[in-house]
Order: structure tokens, then sequence, then C-alpha cells
């Protein structure tokens, strides 16, 4: 996806810049032949707005631009709570993750685990125990 | 298309060398260096002692159950409103007891509230003396004349603003002032100030006086405000809440709400 | 892959806990040993990363964990060289490497007293008062404990985690009204947290099937149980552990069911009608199964869940099949 949207972004941002080139040479030619005219007639000439497929592609050009910028965006975020919660609980770290596979780093799982981990209040030397049980169960199956 | 006559003035291009770059650069060394100096000069936060803290936390304790009062059932609830609206309408969580009823003490006398005001004093001159003494210098040096010219028009009302200290009634407000530069950076350079040293520095003048129009946090446990006259107006809160709890008719909710 | 060393790791596996303290030796290099706490320094230093504390912190509770007792004196000293050895997190954690080298009850009992005189310093030192309590914990002094998390909270009542750390005190004693008690706090303080509800929920189910338990007090806790599960079933979709727990209760409430039902009066909840158990039994069952299904083989998002959970439910659900049959 990410080079579908940054073609779409870089084609956008081309046919911007040709209507501003357009748009420009257009006003230049405009201001010499109101020099030229004004030499001639000395009668100030009717100020002339740009031509209309110049605005068209400057609008086009844009919401092209906009299209690739939102298909680059990542997926949205469950807005409701319980739907929210619900993927945090059925898909763990995995459905955090953005494009490269990297965990989002805000991500915390529940955040409301640690009310029951309680990490202030660990006893640490019952996890010390039962590490080293562990290990030992690990060590006596090998 | 009628043609204004573009004004020219010529200037010496060393002007640009030896004004425009030294106010910026002189702005944005003042900017950092006062930084620095609001973080040395902040004072630790204040030690609460154990009164305080409870004083403070039962108060929020009691707004938590006002606000949470419907995953409490109702007898759970009941249980916590009474026990609350006793206990503050007897003033048992307050600092000092005795001192109910008396009229709160004068923030003037009050070390503690002392200590604030000092602490906003500090920053105030810290903003205020570097000002002075810039524009001075920036007065004294290279006032009267003008140095640039901004690459787009602008309307008349900017010729107050940009042409400070330059008395001239017809010039285009495109030309402008060191002393308008001045005011220029005191209001653009924040941005820089947050790629210099991060988004929560204390180099801007303007970014403080904005925080300073809004201090709602504080102003709950501030001085001067009566504790024993907030713990009954929680208590008033408490007792006219109209109970009801997020478990009635929950399984009914469920089963309408997810299908198999 | 290795848990993240931003998050508190007192809930990791073995497994878990010897990843992120292994992951020790590599951070403690990469990051400089002495960053000084004056703001001098700052002017020099590029700016300082927040996080690296919260690795540090985390990582001595890892290591010690898996006895990598040196690494966890490292990042200790890095933290006091940062933030002072008075401060009181930085006491906590200091108090919590003497606890982890302790060798005997004498060694433990000197620690007690460390945290002792810093609190009669300083009475609102909270880091140390939870240490405090929960070396007494450990050292099976439950009474001890409970009247100083008591103490505790008297004074700083807005504090979740110790309501719920009293919670479990209360129910190790066995103490159901008083853990529900405490449950409901922090309930008060953290309204939507889904793994509360369904703790309420479990303990409220606890206290039902406790031995010498009345019909009145046993409707009264089943109808609150069966309600904080839904609850949390509603706060999470497809949360398991709420409706292991509400299948649970709706087969212990059908299989009961003749049991008259006592009306309860308005201020109590009533027990949903027998219909609408059987209701919320089919809902679990059938949502408990999908879970596991989808869970056992390893469907894309639905990889959450733990191993020991999902298991926990397949033998509920075996259970009832058999039952079924018989």
């Amino acid at each position: 996806m990410p080079f579908l949207s940054k073609t779409t972004t870089a084609f956008g941002g081309l046919l911007l810049a040709h209507a501003c080139y357009s748009a420009r040479e257009h006003t230049t030619l405009q201001s010499l032949r109101a020099a030229t005219a004004a030499t001639l007639t000395s009668s100030p000439a009717a100020a002339v707005s740009l031509p209309v497929d110049i605005v068209i592609e400057t609008i086009i050009s844009t919401l092209i631009i906009l299209l690739g910028l939102v298909l680059a965006t990542r997926p949205l975020r469950p807005l409701e709570w319980r739907v929210w919660a619900g993927k945090i609980e059925r898909e763990g770290e995995e459905g955090f993750t953005d494009g490269s596979g990297a965990a989002d780093k805000g991500f915390v799982g529940n955040p409301f685990s640690v009310l029951e981990s309680r990490p202030n209040f660990v006893d640490i030397r019952k996890q010390r125990r039962e590490f080293a049980e562990w290990v030992q169960k690990g060590t006596a199956q090998q | 298309m009628a043609q204004v006559p573009v004004q020219t003035i010529h200037r010496d291009p060393q002007l640009f060398y030896w004004i425009l770059f030294p106010i910026t650069i002189v702005m944005i060394i003042t900017g950092v260096l006062r930084h620095y100096a609001t973080v040395l000069m902040a004072s630790a936060p204040k030690h609460l002692d154990q009164k305080t803290t409870r004083e403070q936390r039962a108060m929020l304790h009691g707004i938590n159950v006002r606000g949470n009062h419907h995953v409490l059932s109702k007898p759970s609830f009941t249980a916590r409103r009474d026990a609350l609206i006793t206990a503050y309408e007897s003033g048992a969580f307050l600092k000092d007891p005795d001192n109910r009823g008396q009229p709160p003490p004068n923030p003037m006398t009050d070390p503690g509230a002392m200590e604030g005001m000092m602490g906003m004093m500090k920053n105030q001159m810290a903003m205020i003396i570097p000002n002075t003494l810039i524009m001075s210098w920036i007065n004294a040096f290279f006032s009267g004349y003008v140095i640039m010219k901004l690459p787009f028009p602008l309307t008349i009302k900017f010729k107050s603003m940009l042409q400070a200290g330059v008395a001239t009634k017809d010039m285009d407000p495109r030309w402008m002032s060191s002393i308008s530069w001045y005011f220029l950076c005191i209001f653009g350079l924040q941005s820089v100030f947050n790629f210099l040293l991060g988004s929560e520095n204390a180099a801007n003048q303007m970014a403080q006086q904005m925080t300073q129009m809004g201090p709602q946090a504080g102003q709950m446990f501030g001085p001067g405000v009566d504790p024993n006259k907030q713990f009954l107006a929680e208590a008033e809160n408490l007792a006219v809440i109209e109970h009801h709890s997020v478990l009635d008719g929950v399984e009914q909710r469920l089963l309408d709400q997810i299908k198999v | 892959m290795a848990p993240s060393v931003l998050h508190p790791p007192s809930h990791l596996s073995p497994a878990e806990a010897l990843a992120v303290s292994q992951q020790a030796p590599g951070i403690l290099r990469a990051s400089a040993a002495a960053v000084s706490s004056s703001p001098l320094a700052s002017l020099l230093a590029g700016p300082e990363d927040p996080e690296l504390w919260l690795q540090y912190e985390n990582l001595i509770v890892s290591c010690l964990r898996t006895g990598d007792d040196l690494a966890a004196n490292a990042c200790l000293r890095r933290l006091a060289i940062r933030f002072t050895a008075g401060n009181e997190r930085v006491q906590a954690l200091r108090g919590l490497v003497r606890e982890a080298e302790a060798k005997n009850n004498g060694e433990l009992e000197r620690v007690l007293k460390e945290y002792d005189e810093i609190l009669e310093a300083n009475d609102t030192n909270i880091p140390v008062a939870k240490r405090r309590i929960a070396l007494l914990r450990s050292m099976g002094r439950l009474p001890d404990a409970a009247s100083a998390l008591v103490r505790l909270l008297d004074f700083s009542p807005t504090d979740a985690e110790a309501w719920s750390e009293l919670s479990d005190i209360y129910l190790s004693q066995g103490l159901y009204p008083q853990a529900i008690y405490a449950v409901e706090e922090v309930l008060v303080l953290a309204p939507n947290a889904w793994n509360i509800h369904a703790r309420l929920g479990e303990l409220q189910y606890m206290a039902a099937t406790a031995p010498g338990v009345s019909t009145g007090s046993y409707q009264k806790y089943m109808a609150e149980a069966i309600k904080r599960f839904s609850r949390s079933i509603e706060l999470c979709d497809d949360y398991l552990r709420g409706y292991y727990g509400l299948k649970l209760v709706s087969k212990k409430l059908l299989s009961n069911g003749a049991k008259a039902m006592k009306q309860a009066d308005d201020s109590e909840f009533a027990l949903p009608d027998t219909s609408t158990v059987e209701r919320l039994n089919e809902l679990a069952t059938a949502k408990l199964a999908a879970i596991v299904r989808h869970s056992t083989a390893r469907d894309r998002g639905w990889r959450g869940y733990s191993e020991a959970d999902v298991s926990a439910a397949r033998v509920l659900l075996t259970e009832d099949a058999s039952a079924i049959k018989r």
C-alpha cells in the first residue's frame, strides 16, 4: 500500500506544480499584454481571470494529493470502548502493529492490568523462588 | 491595472549582516538563556505533609464516588455516601479541625502562598529584565532607519507595527525598521525554541502568558480556599445524588446487543 | 518476541522475565553510565529520554527475579546518580534490591527497620510505604500488612493500586465482604476497567460458593456476580475471562435452579429469571467455543489470549459437554 499512496501523492504534486507554472505563465503574458496595450491605447485593460482549465487542474491535483495522503494513513483505531478493549484482548500486541511489523510504542495492552499485577507491591522474594524452581524444572527436563 | 510606482530605497547590503542577523541571534540566545535560568531557579515542588495530602485526597475521593456512583450497587453506594457525608460534615478529614469556621488566613502572611508568589515574581523578572535590556540596546544603536523590505505586500494598518521609530507617512508598509524586527522575533521564535530546546521550554514569554491564563487545576486547593466549605459543598453534592446502577438490567442489554 | 522493557514486568512468565533481563547488558552498555542531575550538565548533553529511567526501573525488577543482582545494582546506581539517593522511588527500589538479596529473616528485619526509619522521617513516602507492606506480606505477617495498608489508604484514598492490594490481602485471609469493598473502591477510581469488573465478579462468585453462606447472601452474591461479568463483557467484546465467569455462574445457577428464589427487596439486585440465565449460559457457551476454536487454530486476529486461559475455557466446555451427554 505505501507504494500506491506515494505514487498518488507524487502524481498530485506534479499536477499541482504544473498548474502553478501555467498560472504564472498566464499572468506574465497578461501583464505583458496589458503593458503594451497601455502604451498603445492608454486605456486600462480589463483584468483577466485565470482560464478555467488551470483552476480545474489545481482543484483536481489537490484532491489527488489528499487521496494519496489519506491512503498512506494507518488503519483507524476503534472508537467505541468495548470494540477497542475487545481488540486488545483478542489480538494482543499483534493488532497494534504498523506496516513494518514493530509494535506500536504506545501500546500497553490492557491499561488496567497494572491494577491487578500491582508492580509497586511486587513480592520479589517469591518471584525469585518461583523463577529458580522454573529453571530447575527446565534443567531437569533436559 | 493601475501600476503603483514601486518605491525603491537603496540600502547598504551591510545592514543585513550587521543589524538583522545580530538582532536575531541575540534574541535566540536570550531565549535559550532564559530557559536555562528558569530551570535553575525552579524550586522543587513543595513537600506536602500527611495531613494536607489526606485532606486533598479525601476530597478527590468524594468527587470520584460522586462521579462514578453508577458502578456501585445501591447498598454499597449508600454505605459510602453515608460514611463520607458524616466525615465531611464532622470535619474528620480537615488538616486542623480546630480552625473550622474561622476565616481563611491572609495569603500575604501565609508562608506557603508567599513562596508561590515569589516563584511567579522570579519568572516575571526573568522575562522583563532581558526584554528591557535588548529593547534599549536596539533603540540606542539601530533606531531611525529601515533595514529590510518584506517579500510580500501588506496593508496600511501594519505601518505602526513595522515602522516603529521611523516617522514617514507615505512609505510602503513593507519596509520595516529594526525595532519592528525585534518585535517580530519576540512573537515568531517559538518554533525555533521548540526545535532547539524541546517543546516544554520556558524560553518564550508568550507561551508562559498562555499558561497563566488557565490556572484551573491548582485553584482547587490553592491558598485562600476554605477546605471546610469545600467539604460541606461536596457533602451536599453527594446527598442529592439520585443513584442508578450500571448493573441494572445489564444481562438484558447484553443479550440484546450480542447475537451469537 | 521479547516483551517491551517499558512496561512493569511483575506479571510476566519466567521465560519472558528471563528474556527481559537478558536485554539488561545491552541497555546498560548503550546508555551513558552517569547522567548528572545538575541542570548545568543538561546544557552540554542532549535531551534526556524519560523512557530510559522507566527501562532501568523495570530491568531492576526483572533482573532481581532472574538472579542477575549485578545488573540490578548497576541500574539502581544509575538511577541514584540521576535522581539522588533521597528520591522516594529510588529509596523503594533500593529496598527492593536489599529484600531480594537478603539471605535470612534477620536481614529482612533489618530492611524492615530501614523502611520504618525512612517513613518516620517522611510519612508521605508512598513508594516506600508500599514496599514495607509488600515485605510484611511476604514475611507472612498479613494482619500487620493489612493494617499498614489501611493507614496508607486513610490518607491516600485515591490510590487504586493500594485498594487492589488490600482486596488481595483480605481475600487471602478469607474476608470476602472486605475484599469486595476494596475492589469496589478500585472501580470507583477506574470505572471502565473491564478486568476489575470481572475480578469483582470472581470475588462475588467465590463469596457465594464459600462454605457456610446463607441462602439470602448466596443469591445476592450470585446475582451481582452475574451482573459484574455481564458488565465486563459489555465493556470489552469477546472477553474470555468475562465469558468464562458468566458460564461458570450461570451453570451453577441452573444446576440448583430448583431452589426457591427469595424475593429480594428492591435495594438489592435480584437474580434474573431462569430463562434469562439459560440464554446467558447459551451465549457464553457459544462465545467460549468460538474463542477456543479460533485461538486453537491460531487464526489471524485471535492470538491475544493466553494459552492458560484458553485451555481452562476448553476444560470448562468439555466438562459441560460430558455433563449433557450423561
